[in-house]
C-alpha cells in the first residue's frame, strides 16, 4: 500500500471517530461542577491531574476529589491512562497437574467507562498519533483499543501556555480539538464545554449539564490569545523533502547532538507520543503473568539479538534513532506530521539538555539546503 | 532500608568449625523463627496494571 | 562565575592550540533556565560556547568513561573526585587528561527556585552570591547560599582535588556544616518506619533510570537490572522491584560515590535517592575513615583488606 493511500485511510479513520454532531456549547457554573462530578462518578471512572508533592500527575479521583485545574502541564503525559507503564496481559500455570496448563489466559481487567477530565490538547492529540499504532489495518492492538473506547477525553484548553510549549508549530495548539470528546475552557465562575462527539454528549448529559451557552466568542478570542503567548516555535516545513539517508550519515551533527545524551528514557517515558513497549514474562511458583511495560529506543537493550549483537550499540545510533523517528520516518510514513505535539516535557525533564526544538530546527536546515543542492 | 536487623548475620567459620557452624545456623534459625515470615523484600505477584 | 568561563575557554584554545588534548570536554549554554548542556570542544570556534555558571551540577568524570582521546576536562571539586575513582577503576588514564580545576562554591538547585518563586521560572542570572530569578508571577532574588542543592549546601570538598590547571584560586572549605542531619533521622526509625519511608520516597519512580545514567560509577556494561540471563529484577513497575533496583544500585556505589548530586538532579520527578548513597558513604567514614576519590594513592575500602578492620557486625 503506497502512503498515499495509507493516509487517506488513517483521515478517514480519524474522522469517523468524530462523527458530527451538533457542534454544541454549555455553560457549566462552577457551583454546579462538585455535582455534576457525583453524578459522573455513578457512570464513569473519574481520572484528572493532583498535586503530589511537587507535581500534578494523573490519578483517579476518588469521592470528594475534584480535578486540580491548576497546572500547567502533568509531569508523566496522558498516554498512560490507556497505556500503563506495566500492564498485564496473560496469565498462565506451569503446574501440569491443571487441566490448563501452560495456555495462556487473558488477564481480566476494567474496561468499565472511565473519563479524563483537563487532558490538555497535545496530550489528546497525542492519543490520536499513537493510535496510528495500535489501530492499523493489519493489527490492532486490543489492550489499547479497549481501554481507549473505554474512555472519554475531556479536555481544558490551555490559556496560559509555558514557555516550553511549541505546540502551534507541532501540528496542533492550546485549543486544538483533534482527538478530544469535550474542550472545556475557564470563563470566570463558569466553565464553557464545547461538545464535540457522541461520547462527549453521552458524558455532558450523565453529569446533567445541559444548559446551552452562546460562547463561540470565548473560545474563538481565546484562541488567539492563547496562540499569541507561545512563544516557542520549530520549523518542520522541509523535514519531508530532506534525503533520509544524508541525514542519517550526518555524523557530525548527530555527535553534537548526542554527546551529553545519558541515554536515560526520561524523554521517552514523559513523551505523550512515544509508544515502544517490552514484553515480559514473570514466574512466581508455577503461576505466570505476561505483561508489557513501556520501553525507550535510548536503552542500549531495546534493540540487542539473542545473539548479543546490538545493531544500535552506540548512543549516537541510538539518539538519532529518536529523532528520526519522531521527525522524518514517521513525517514520511502517515503523512500526519510530526511524531511530537510539541508539549515541551522532554525539554523540561531532559537532565542534560537536549532540546529537541533545537534538533528540530537543525534537521528542517539540513533538509532545505540539501533540497537546494539537488535543485541547483 | 526497614528490614528487621535480626534477619541479617554474617559469621566467619573456618571449613574445620563444623560444631560452630551447626551452632549459628541453629540461632539464626531461631532467631529468624521469632521475626516470623518475612514481608519485605518479597514479591507474590507483581503489582501493576 | 562570568571570568571562570572566561579562563575556562583561555586555558581550552591554549591546550588544543598546543596539541596538548584533541578535545575539552565542559558545558554550553543551556535552552531552559538553571540548565547547562555538557559539551565537547575541537576547536578554538567550538570553545567559545564553553560556559560555566552555577548550572553545571551534571558531573563530567561521566563523560569520561572508556574514551581513548586525549581530553581536557573541567572539573569542580566532585567531578575532580569522581575523575580519581574513575582512574583506579582503570575506566581512564591519568595521562590521558589535562584537569582544568574549577573551585566552586555550590550549584543551584532548580527545583528549589522553582518552588520558590510563582508561576513558571523564565529567567535565571546570577551576580557573585546572588541569584535573580524572572518568573511568570514577578521577579525575585535570593542569596546563593539559600537554593543551593542539597548537596552543595554540605560539601567539605569543593576545591579539586586533583588538576592540571586551575581557574582561579581554590574557595574556603566549609567546614562548619553537620553532612548527615538526614541520615541520622533515618538511623533513628525502626524498621517499620524505616520501610515505609522509603515506600513513600520511590512512589514517584518511573525507572528511567536517569539517576543511575547520570552517575559516573554506573558504567557496568550491561546493568543488573538490564540483565536478562539470569533476570535478577523484575522489570514492571511492582514497588519491590523499583526499590530492589534503588537498593543495589546505592550498594554498588558504596566506597565510591562522592555524593556530587548528579542522580538527584537527574531525576525528573525529583526523588533523592541520594539519602541511600549518603547512608553508606557516611558509614564508610565511619568504619574505615574513607571518603571517595581523595587521593590516586590508596584502594577505595571495599577493594582492601586491612587487619584492622572492624568486624563486630560479624559474630
Ligand atoms: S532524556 Fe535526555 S539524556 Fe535522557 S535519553 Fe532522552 S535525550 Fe538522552
Ligand atoms: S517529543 Fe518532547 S515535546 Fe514532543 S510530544 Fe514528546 S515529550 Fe512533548
Ligand atoms: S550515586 Fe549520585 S551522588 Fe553518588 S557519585 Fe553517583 S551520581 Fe554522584
Ligand atoms: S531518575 Fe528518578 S524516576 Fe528515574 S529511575 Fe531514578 S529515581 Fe526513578
Amino acid at each position: 500500500m503506497d502512503s498515499h493511500r495509507i493516509n487517506q485511510l488513517t483521515h478517514q479513520r480519524i474522522n469517523q471517530s468524530r462523527r458530527d454532531t451538533d457542534m454544541k456549547i454549555v455553560a457549566i457554573d462552577k457551583k454546579d461542577w462538585e455535582k455534576g462530578l457525583d453524578r459522573l462518578r455513578e457512570a464513569y471512572r473519574l481520572i484528572g491531574p493532583v498535586k503530589e508533592d511537587r507535581y500534578h500527575y494523573f490519578r483517579e479521583l476518588p469521592q470528594g476529589q475534584a480535578p486540580d485545574f491548576d497546572f500547567f502541564n502533568t509531569r508523566i503525559s496522558a498516554k498512560e491512562i490507556v497505556y500503563p507503564q506495566s500492564e498485564d496481559l496473560f496469565e498462565y500455570t506451569l503446574d501440569e497437574t491443571k487441566e490448563d496448563y501452560h495456555l495462556l489466559k487473558e488477564v481480566e481487567k476494567d474496561y468499565s467507562p472511565k473519563a479524563v477530565l483537563g487532558i490538555r490538547p497535545c496530550d489528546a492529540k497525542a492519543v490520536e498519533l499513537v493510535k496510528l499504532n495500535f489501530d492499523t489495518d493489519d493489527y490492532k492492538d486490543p489492550y489499547w483499543l479497549r481501554a481507549w473506547e473505554a474512555t472519554t477525553f475531556v479536555g481544558l484548553a490551555c490559556d496560559s501556555p509555558c514557555s516550553t510549549c511549541f505546540c502551534t508549530t507541532a501540528g496542533c495548539g492550546p485549543y486544538h480539538e483533534e482527538g478530544l470528546d469535550v474542550l472545556l475552557a475557564d470563563d470566570g465562575d463558569r466553565y464553557v464545554a464545547k461538545v464535540l462527539t457522541e461520547k462527549g454528549e453521552n458524558f455532558m448529559k450523565a453529569a446533567g449539564w445541559t444548559e446551552g451557552a452562546e460562547a463561540e466568542a470565548r473560545f474563538e478570542s481565546g484562541k488567539s490569545a492563547a496562540e499569541e503567548k507561545i512563544v516557542s516555535t520549530v520549523s518542520t516545513e522541509k523535514l519531508r523533502s530532506a534525503d533520509t539517508l544524508a541525514l542519517h550519515g550526518n555524523e557530525e551533527m548527530w555527535e553534537d547532538i548526542s554527546f551529553s545524551c545519558i541515554n536515560c528514557g526520561t524523554c521517552t517515558f514523559v513523551c505523550p507520543t512515544c509508544w515502544c513497549f517490552d514484553i515480559q514474562d514473570e514466574v512466581h511458583g508455577k503461576q505466570g503473568r505476561r505483561m508489557r511495560n513501556w520501553d525507550s529506543c535510548m536503552f542500549p537493550i531495546f534493540t540487542v539479538h539473542t545473539t548479543g549483537h546490538n545493531p544500535r550499540g552506540t548512543k549516537l545510533q541510538r539518539v538519532r534513532q529518536r529523532f528520526m523517528h519522531k521527525l522524518k520516518y514517521f513525517v514520511d510514513k502517515y503523512d500526519a506530521g510530526i511524531m511530537c505535539v510539541g508539549c515541551g516535557r522532554c525539554v523540561q525533564q531532559c537532565p542534560v539538555n537536549i532540546d529537541i526544538r533545537r534538533v528540530c530546527d537543525l534537521m528542517d536546515r539540513y533538509g532545505a539546503t540539501d533540497a537546494c543542492a539537488v535543485e541547483g | 532500608m526497614g528490614v528487621e536487623p535480626g534477619r541479617l548475620q554474617f559469621s566467619w567459620i573456618s571449613s574445620a568449625e563444623s560444631t560452630k557452624f551447626v551452632d549459628v545456623v541453629t540461632k539464626v534459625t531461631e532467631a529468624v523463627k521469632t521475626l516470623g515470615p518475612n514481608q519485605r523484600f518479597v514479591k507474590k505477584e507483581a503489582k501493576v496494571a | 562565575m562570568v571570568n571562570y568561563s572566561d579562563k575556562i575557554r583561555e586555558i581550552s584554545k591554549r591546550l588544543l592550540k598546543d596539541c596538548k588534548v584533541d578535545m575539552i570536554i565542559g558545558f554550553r549554554k543551556g535552552s531552559v533556565p538553571m540548565m547547562n548542556e555538557p559539551h565537547f570542544a575541537r576547536t578554538a570556534e567550538d570553545v567559545d560556547e564553553l560556559v560555566w555558571d552555577s548550572n553545571c551540577g551534571i558531573n563530567l568524570a561521566n563523560y569520561l568513561t572508556d574514551r581513548k582521546e586525549k581530553i581536557g576536562v573541567a572539573a569542580k571539586g566532585c567531578d575532580s573526585r569522581n575523575i580519581v575513582t574513575h582512574i583506579l577503576e582503570n575506566k581512564i588514564k591519568r595521562e590521558q587528561l589535562t584537569i582544568i580545576g574549577v573551585p566552586c562554591k555550590g550549584m543551584i538547585d532548580k527545583r528549589k527556585i522553582a518552588g520558590l518563586v510563582e508561576g513558571e521560572v523564565l529567567e535565571v542570572t546570577e551576580d557573585e552570591e546572588q541569584i535573580n530569578v524572572k518568573s511568570s508571577g514577578g521577579k525575585k532574588s535570593f542569596k546563593k547560599t539559600e537554593v543551593l542543592q542539597e548537596n552543595c549546601a554540605v560539601c567539605i570538598h569543593r576545591n579539586p582535588v586533583v588538576y592540571d590547571e586551575m581557574v582561579a584560586e581554590p574557595v574556603p572549605e566549609q567546614t562548619d556544616v553537620d553532612r548527615y542531619e538526614d541520615v541520622r533521622k533515618i538511623e533513628e526509625m525502626d524498621p517499620e518506619q524505616r520501610w515505609a519511608y522509603f515506600d513513600d520516597l520511590f512512589k514517584e519512580c518511573i525507572r528511567c533510570y536517569a539517576c543511575r545514567n547520570a552517575c559516573p560509577l554506573c558504567y557496568c556494561p550491561t546493568c543488573f537490572v538490564d540483565e536478562a540471563k539470569p533476570q535478577w529484577v523484575g522489570k514492571s513497575q511492582d514497588p519491590i522491584d523499583i526499590r530492589t533496583f534503588h537498593f543495589l544500585r546505592a550498594y554498588h556505589c558504596a566506597g565510591r560515590c562522592t555524593d556530587c548530586g548528579a542522580c538527584q538532579r537527574a531525576c525528573p520527578v525529583g526523588i533523592n535517592m541520594r539519602m541511600l548513597t549518603k547512608k553508606l558513604e557516611k558509614d564508610c567514614k565511619d568504619l574505615y575513615n574513607w571518603e571517595a576519590g581523595l587521593t590516586l594513592d590508596s584502594r577505595p575500602p571495599l577493594d582492601f583488606y586491612r587487619p584492622d578492620d572492624p568486624e563486630d557486625f560479624i559474630k
